[in-house]
């Protein structure tokens, strides 16, 4: 497998450090920008597999960073943001980004997000047939879904979001492309109709909503299909707590 | 009650109502024919006595004026009819010129007398109201809780009891006369020089077109201006006016005082909140970070020769700490959100259960080793809430908890639906909390003042922001025994909000 090359668009210098040694201890090869013009500017001479952009950057705004990137590319993105504000993580991954991470945050939570999203984008989940994790099997060519070899039948909305959420596993997805993707465009504020579908999901592939297996809420922001296991395959001694 | 002013002056002699002179008319009648019953019964000159009580009632019933009109017509009756020759003015026996004579004298002495006892009965009566009235007046100046009501009854009093448009000014913070209150504001006079009103003031009033100016001095401290829309004031309405204006000005300068203390209150409270948070600041962040700094420049200069474990330990300590120092500085400017009144709820539609797992999810780390039981009824309908504000309660309540929990003690976690609210209830089998003080803990810094309680440490912010945040929904917290009356339950209620729409 060819290194991976993650750009890390970043202003605090300490943040950049202890990221560039963590990541190329996974043998990730990094490159680093300082502001956001900078990153933009390695993005399109060389551009990376991955970057991980701190929304309070000096001279861009986070949000328009992500939105000038995708106007030419869809190189994955994963956003770092202080806990201020679930609004502008919400904003970031409607404008574009993969997904994110809270700072203070934890170097472990931070690899899990990045070997998703690099995992996607190398074999796109939502061109796969079949789905396994953790009992859980869905067939999507059949449009099957099994708990435990178990058979369940559910309705065409709540097997729509299943499918949605299974097509990047692990990856959050705010309530709005849900409800856009589900319902359509015309509802997507009506987020009690998402809670009810989620709670009636959950209750048919038998999740305890307080200790959930499969569907992991980010409150305030969205969902989450859990982590397949099958992922952390490649996790090394440093970051396994 | 307003006091009215008799504008007839009260020591005049002659009272102009013509009722009393006919009264007077018709009771020198009625003396003359029950004189004409009488008079062969008796001697005449006796009949005079009958006359003389008619003038004595009029005297004593009206004024000066009809008791001479009586006593002059009752003479003229009397020497016409039953003096010989009847018929004529004329008069025969000089002993009756000498009757008529002290007849007539005696009628103007009693019917002056009486006249005056009369004046005097109607001044006391005056004064007495004048005095009810005053005291009335002092009443409500006392009972006056702010300075608005110690104007209005000052305007309403005055306004009644001078008849004519008054208002009152009052320094603004630069000293400005500003008008305050009064009957006609639209007529008040411009530009007041309050200083030169005040000054000149104190022994005339100060006219200034056609209002007087009226000084309110209390204390020797000039107060305020009263403008009373009049060309002159008598000597009686001035002494009336000066006395209503130093009780206004008393009033006035006590509800200042009374709002300074209350100034000086708040600003004494701030302070003691501002230095509760400094010291909070400064232990509460301070503290993590001795324990980091400590850990990392042990591991810099002596890390080769620990062993792994306690490298491991000592590196498991500086994130324990740096996570403490993130949840206390969340902590703070939760806080400070709170305090600002700038928390804007974004409200939706969230699953308890939701909020539950994330709670604990984040809490997983200080969770471990405390079994949690988490127990949601499933009639628990979606709230109409802030989402990540509740789970910070949530998390608040939680940190609580285990920060009095004994070792292995069982947390509850359980939500009920009853009567349109839903309850959440979090139990402890910690040592529980004396009823005296399940209120304040709810206060900012309450722990904090408690000092320091060993090894559980707080800011005395978390359930201060709990309760904020709580309220701020429209719910309430409150804290009560545990479930076998042993340790605490913290007891959420938060209302559902909008009825669920069918999908």
């Amino acid at each position: 497998m060819p290194q991976e090359t993650i750009l890390i668009v970043e202003d605090e210098a300490q943040i950049r450090k202890f990221l560039r040694i963590s990541l190329e201890a996974h043998h990730y090869a990094v490159c680093e920008a300082r502001l956001g013009e900078e990153g933009l500017a390695l993005c399109a001479a060389r551009p990376p597999d991955l970057i991980i952009l701190d929304l309070g950057l000096p001279d861009l705004d986070g949000q328009q960073f992500i939105a000038r990137l995708r106007e030419w590319s869809p190189v994955p993105i994963i956003v770092l943001s202080v806990r201020a504000d679930e609004t502008d993580k919400v904003a970031a991954l409607d404008a574009g980004a993969n997904d994110y991470v809270t700072k203070p945050f934890g170097i472990s939570e931070l690899m899990a997000r990045i070997r998703v999203v690099l995992r996607d984008a190398r074999q796109p989940s939502a061109s796969q047939r079949l789905f396994e994790s953790q009992g859980l099997r869905v067939d999507l060519s059949q449009r099957e879904v099994t708990i435990d070899d178990r058979p369940i039948h559910l309705t065409k909305k709540e097997y729509e979001l299943l499918r949605l959420l299974i097509a990047a596993p692990g990856q959050v997805l705010t309530h709005q492309q849900i409800l856009r993707t589900v319902w359509g465009p015309a509802q997507q504020e009506e987020t009690h109709y998402l809670r009810v579908l989620v709670g009636q999901l959950r209750n048919k592939l038998g999740d305890d909503p307080a200790h959930p297996r499969f569907i992991i809420t980010v409150q305030g922001v969205g969902y989450r299909l859990a982590l397949p296991i099958a992922l952390d395959d490649n996790v090394q001694g440093s970051d396994a707590n | 009650m307003p006091i009215v002013i008799d504008n007839s002056s009260p020591d005049h002699p002659f009272t102009r109502k013509p009722m009393a002179y006919a009264e007077a008319i018709l009771i020198v009648l009625v003396s003359a024919s029950l004189a004409f019953l009488l008079h062969r019964l008796m001697p005449h000159a006796n009949l005079s006595l009958l006359f003389l009580t008619g003038v004595l009632i009029i005297s004593a019933r009206t004024g000066l004026g009809p008791s001479l009109v009586a006593s002059v017509l009752s003479f003229l009756t009397f020497n016409f009819f039953f003096t010989p020759p009847f018929y004529t003015f004329d008069v025969a026996d000089d002993g009756d010129v000498a009757t008529l004579i002290f007849f007539l004298l005696m009628a103007a002495i009693t019917g002056k007398l009486a006249a005056r006892m009369h004046q005097e009965m109607l001044k006391r009566r005056l004064s007495l109201q004048r005095i009810s009235n005053l005291y009335e007046f002092s009443r409500r100046m006392s009972s006056a809780t702010d300075t608005e009501a110690v104007l209005d009854t000052l305007v309403d009093h005055f306004a009644h009891a001078l008849d004519c448009p008054v208002a009152v000014y009052l320094p603004d913070s630069q000293g400005v006369a500003t008008p305050r209150a009064g009957t006609a504001l639209f007529a008040a006079p411009p530009a007041i020089d309050m200083t030169q009103a005040w000054v000149e003031g104190r022994s005339d009033p100060v006219t200034h077109g056609p209002w007087q100016l009226l000084p309110l001095i209390a204390d020797r401290e000039p107060v305020g201006l009263l403008a009373v829309h009049s060309e002159e004031l008598e000597d009686e309405q001035l002494q009336l006016s000066r006395s209503l204006c130093d009780q206004a000005a008393i009033a006035l300068h006590r509800t200042q005082l009374v709002a300074d203390l209350e100034q000086a209150r708040l600003v004494s409270e701030t302070e003691q909140l501002r230095s509760a948070l400094l010291s909070s600041v400064s232990h509460d962040l301070r503290t993590p970070l001795a324990s980091i700094i400590g850990s990392t420049t042990s591991l810099l200069e002596y890390g080769d020769s620990f062993s792994s474990e306690n490298r491991i330990e000592l590196l498991k300590t500086v994130v324990e700490e740096a996570q403490r120092l993130d949840r206390h500085i969340q902590n703070l400017l939760d806080m400070t959100r709170l305090g600002q009144g700038t928390l804007s709820l974004r409200r939706d539609w969230v699953d308890l259960h939701d909020i539950v797992a994330s709670a604990v999810e984040r809490m997983r780390d200080p969770l471990e080793g405390w079994p949690l039981s988490i127990d949601i009824a499933a009639d628990v309908p979606l709230l109409w809430v802030h989402g990540v504000l509740i789970e910070q309660a949530l998390v608040n309540l939680l940190d609580n908890a285990l920060r009095f929990s004994p070792a292995d003690g069982r947390i509850l976690l359980g939500a009920a639906y009853a009567d349109g609210q839903v309850e959440i209830r979090l139990c402890d089998q910690g040592p529980g909390i004396p009823p005296g003080e399940r209120e304040k803990i709810f206060d900012m810094f309450y722990t904090a003042r408690q000092g320091d309680r060993g090894n559980r440490q707080g800011t005395g912010l978390g359930l201060a922001i709990v309760r904020g945040m709580i309220m701020a929904h429209g719910g309430s917290v409150t804290a009560g025994d545990g479930p076998d009356g042993h340790g605490t339950c913290m007891c959420i209620r938060l209302p559902v909000g909008q009825p669920e729409p069918g999908e």
